[in-house]
């Protein structure tokens, strides 16, 4: 049966209190309970990485991840990352390079490129193609992607 | 100054970006319901009945419709006079996945649990798969009154194949597949219709062409074209997969009988299972050269693999079948092309319209002619390549052709004389390294196979704070066709390209437009959009030549200006001659209006499909390098040159992006990408099982462009995004046979298919 479960998930520093049943994957509670679009859903299956959130400031695919496993959990998606109007260093280089034509894989991307310069600030060209190959891209060819994250990583280095 | 030439951001980066951006599967609307659709598991069998009473009990289901319910008539996309598709299926099933049965529910949970209850009893059918055996003359039927399962037969004869061959000093052949591929557009097929009081429909798509939906809409549902208002999103990717696909209709469908909005969004799984993907083909080729390198003759065999119903494969077999015959200069032709019907998922366009199948075969065997002769293959190509003025055997008029160029710009980046000597003798530890290229040629618009009208209208409204809008029938799939239309609405009227936007396609109020494919945005509506921006300006010119002391025709746009040519110090800013144009007129907009007709554009002849299908076509000339794992058959793409000749680079990065793209899907299409069927049904349902490129099978690439300047297309611009992909695979089967000495015809290049030939031919 569609058993339900109590869930208190904090998205974006806004903590909600929710009844979601059980079969709800997170990406799903996002875009339809909390009307975040901005994450994408691509194949379902965790395979695309259209859907790739921070959970606990670790980035990973919401689709297959039950909404009511992520509870007590902190959440970070695409809606959360810049500052106001004023745009990540990291989507401000996405922006500049072209890495954008479609934009469906973008959200996923920069998700996933913010957690990945967390960790590793400095990157060479090639870590960058191997954090993003949990993600497809159908458009760029991946070119202009790494080059955002790249240019995205000297910034912040100088900014630092 | 012009912003035309200088790279110019995706108007909609931003929203992108931070994820503000309402895409099609984003809509919603208060108080929807939630649609999906039950496929038929069985490729071919009779419907003897459908019950859905248990269905239609569950609590939250608002309708459960199957094809037995209504009249449907049967209809296909536009312009296509074989009308072979019913929205849902009526006595027969075709394809595993055909469309039965759909349901719209509260939520979606409820949804599938309806489907679950809708009990179908069938009686199976013998069906047939390979085009092969549906040819026989005792072969299962897949539609009644089509003979043999030929839906299209085209014959192609120029000049005399049998003198021609006998004069060759050199004659190869060899047979050539390809598979069925999926566009992988990032974003599922979605839709959400509503109908109004008046029982008018609304849908919001993403779509390559709202106008070519509204009508295929309107015959599957049998209403009336103004009944349907299409309103189109933002799209995650289209590819040519964007097009018409009835999951549109069917949620049309479940929306007037429930009386509520509908959703409905493909999963993954329904776009391998009941997409529109790739034609596939086999193609046998045999062709002829004398001792010099003169390309004499080529005599050609397709067989293409349309499945249950015809949808766009015509057109795209017409274009596989003619449009590599106008690369080279080349007079004795002999074709036979066959479109079959088998019971497997119906094929759809998808970038490139049939080119990547027949180039994959056509540029492999210019290399097998050039290996037979012991030429270079680019001093081959560079021999025979068409040039600027050509009239070609299929009546095309090549106004410009950087063909030559292309071959010897990406040659020369590729350093390919030195590795064209080098590369074979590298070979250590168990690998091999090869550099192979292939050319190919595309259209800008392409006549052959809509017979609405050809060309392109749009409007520029101007507002009384000098505000540009421009609009067009052509939606912007995410290539940035919408920057390409403002650059030129912004170099016609002397402002900045920031001032002018670009609307998304609403069939109330954009033009009549076909849509976005066969390569027509820039050159097509970019022409209609410079006219539209001239009349608006003209408009303006008019208003102001008292105030500025001078005629009309002396009046200068530049910079922000109005400006007199003879007297420069008398000028306005734009926006005030835009207000003194509107208010002299009581308010009116400055509304200019234009269009384009591609001049000396015919359709094809319906014999001999000679006709010159478009204004302007452009050329590409790309060089792969590649390295092969002698033990794994892995092929490693190490590099990509690749030379376009576009007319004219609008805007460079996203000009760079679309190549960078094309050359990803060319590898997937090359390497990777493949949908088997098990006796018609799809294997795969995940992109886990269907491998498409990542970041790490990537090449560097290198994107050259020749400008040709076309004389047509607008500021000399032509083609771009679908000639990018075509070349990908023949390039990289080109580098593999020079790097192992094996040819491989069959794609993908997997690893294990190149493992079984180095295991037969060991090198």
């Amino acid at each position: 049966m569609n058993k339900k479960e109590r869930v208190k998930i904090t998205v974006n520093g806004s903590t909600f209190e929710s009844l979601v049943s059980r079969r709800k994957s997170l990406v799903d509670f996002l875009r339809e309970d909390l009307y975040l679009t901005g994450t994408k859903k691509g194949c379902g299956t965790g395979d695309c990485g259209s859907c790739v959130v921070l959970v606990n400031g670790e980035a990973r695919t919401s689709c297959n991840l039950p909404a009511y496993r992520a509870n007590g959990t902190e959440i970070v998606t695409i809606e959360g990352i810049a500052t106001g109007r004023r745009l990540s260093p990291l989507q401000e280089a996405f922006v500049e390079s072209g890495a954008i034509q479609c934009g469906f894989c973008t959200p996923g991307m920069v998700m996933e490129a913010t957690a990945f310069l967390k960790q590793n600030p400095s990157p060479s060209e090639n870590e960058i193609r191997e954090a993003i190959s949990g993600h497809i891209c159908r458009c760029t060819g991946y070119v202009k992607i790494v080059e955002a994250i790249f240019m995205a990583s000297q910034n912040i280095t100088t900014d630092d | 100054m012009s912003e035309i030439g200088t790279s110019v951001r995706h108007p909609d980066a931003e929203e992108k970006v931070s994820g503000g951006l309402i895409y099609g599967s984003d809509y919603s609307l208060p108080g929807m319901l939630y649609g999906l659709i039950l496929r038929s598991p069985h490729p071919h069998a009779k419907i003897k009945a459908i019950n859905i009473d248990e269905a239609r009990k569950l609590t939250g289901v608002k309708a459960v419709v199957t094809g037995s319910d209504y009249d449907f008539p049967l209809f296909s996309v536009a312009g296509v006079k074989n009308v072979d598709d019913r929205l849902l299926a009526k006595e027969k099933v075709r394809f595993i996945g055909d469309e039965v049965a759909a349901v719209a529910s509260v939520d979606l949970e409820t949804a599938a649990e309806a489907i679950k209850k809708i009990h179908v009893e069938y009686e199976p059918l013998p069906a047939v798969f390979e085009p092969e055996e549906a040819m026989k003359n005792d072969s299962v039927l897949v539609h009644e009154k089509v003979k043999n399962n030929i839906v299209n037969k085209i014959e192609i004869r120029h000049g005399n194949i049998q003198k021609a061959f006998s004069q060759s000093d050199a004659v190869v052949e060899a047979s050539f597949e390809t598979p069925i591929v999926h566009q992988s557009y990032l974003e599922p097929q979605s839709a959400v219709a509503n109908w109004d009081a008046h029982g008018r429909l609304t849908m919001w798509l993403s779509t390559q062409s709202p106008k070519l939906a509204q009508m295929t809409y309107a015959s599957a549902l049998g209403l009336p074209l103004d009944k349907i208002r299409i309103v189109q999103l933002p799209m995650g990717g289209a590819f040519g997969g964007k097009l018409e696909y009835k999951l549109h209709p069917i949620c049309a469908l479940l929306a007037r009988e429930t009386g509520l909005p509908v959703k409905m969004v493909n999963t993954r799984k329904d776009e391998f299972l009941a997409g529109v993907p790739r034609l596939p083909m086999k193609i046998w080729m045999k062709a002829g050269c004398r001792k010099d390198g003169t390309f004499l003759a080529k005599q050609t065999e397709i067989i293409a693999n349309c499945g249950a119903y015809v949808n766009y494969s015509q057109g795209i077999q017409l274009s596989a079948t003619t449009r590599h015959d106008n690369l080279y200069r080349l007079k004795n032709i002999e074709t036979d092309s066959y479109l079959v019907y088998t019971n497997t998922i119906p094929k759809g366009c998808f970038r490139g319209f049939g080119c990547p199948q027949s180039f994959f075969a056509f540029e492999s065997i210019i290399d097998m002619l050039a290996g037979e002769i012991g030429m270079d293959p680019s001093e081959f190509r560079l021999k025979n390549a068409s040039q600027k003025g050509d009239k070609t055997p299929h009546g095309w008029h090549l106004g410009s052709c950087g063909l030559s160029e292309a071959i010897v710009a990406s040659t020369k980046v590729a350093d390919w004389k030195n590795k064209r000597r080098s590369l074979p003798k590298k070979k250590t530890a168990g690998k091999a390294y090869g550099i192979g290229m292939a050319c190919c040629l595309h259209v800008s618009g392409n006549r052959a196979f809509l017979p609405f009208f050809d060309g392109a209208a749009s409007y520029v409204r101007i507002d009384e704070e000098g505000r540009v809008m421009v609009s067009v029938g052509e939606p912007d799939l995410g290539q940035g066709s919408r920057s390409t239309f403002a650059l030129i609405a912004s170099h016609e009227l002397g402002i900045p390209v920031a001032q002018v936007t670009v609307s998304r396609v609403d069939t109330d109020l954009s033009p009549h437009g076909l849509g976005t494919f066969g390569d027509r945005s820039t050159t097509i509506t970019g022409s209609a959009v410079r006219n539209a921006a001239i009349d608006a300006r003209n408009m303006i010119a008019e208003a102001v030549a008292d105030e500025l002391n001078t005629v009309p025709e002396e009046i200068l746009f530049r910079e922000g200006f109005v400006v007199s040519k003879r007297d420069p110090q008398k000028r306005l800013l734009f926006a005030e001659a835009a207000k003194t144009c509107s208010f002299k007129k009581a308010g009116e907009t400055v509304l200019g209006k234009g269009h384009f007709i591609p001049p000396g554009v015919t359709m094809v002849d319906p014999e001999t499909k000679v006709g010159n299908i478009s204004c302007a076509y452009p050329f590409v000339a790309q060089v792969a390098e590649v390295e092969v794992n002698l033990r794994t058959g892995e092929v490693k793409v190490l590099s990509f040159w690749a030379a376009h000749d576009l007319g004219k680079t609008m805007n460079p990065i996203m000009a760079e992006g679309q190549v960078h793209g094309a050359i990803a899907q060319g590898i997937g299409f090359a390497l990777m990408e493949e949908i088997p069927l098990k006796n018609g049904k799809t294997i795969y349902n995940t992109f886990k099982q269907y491998k498409v490129p990542r970041a790490t099978n990537m090449p560097t690439i290198r994107a050259l462009f020749i400008e040709s300047n076309d004389p047509i297309g607008p500021y000399g611009a032509k083609g771009l995004a679908e000639p990018a992909l075509t070349p990908v695979a023949p390039a990289i089967a080109n580098a593999i046979f020079h790097a192992t000495g094996l040819r491989l015809t069959k794609l993908p290049m997997t690893p294990g298919r190149v493992k079984q030939h180095l295991a037969r031919f060991p090198i």
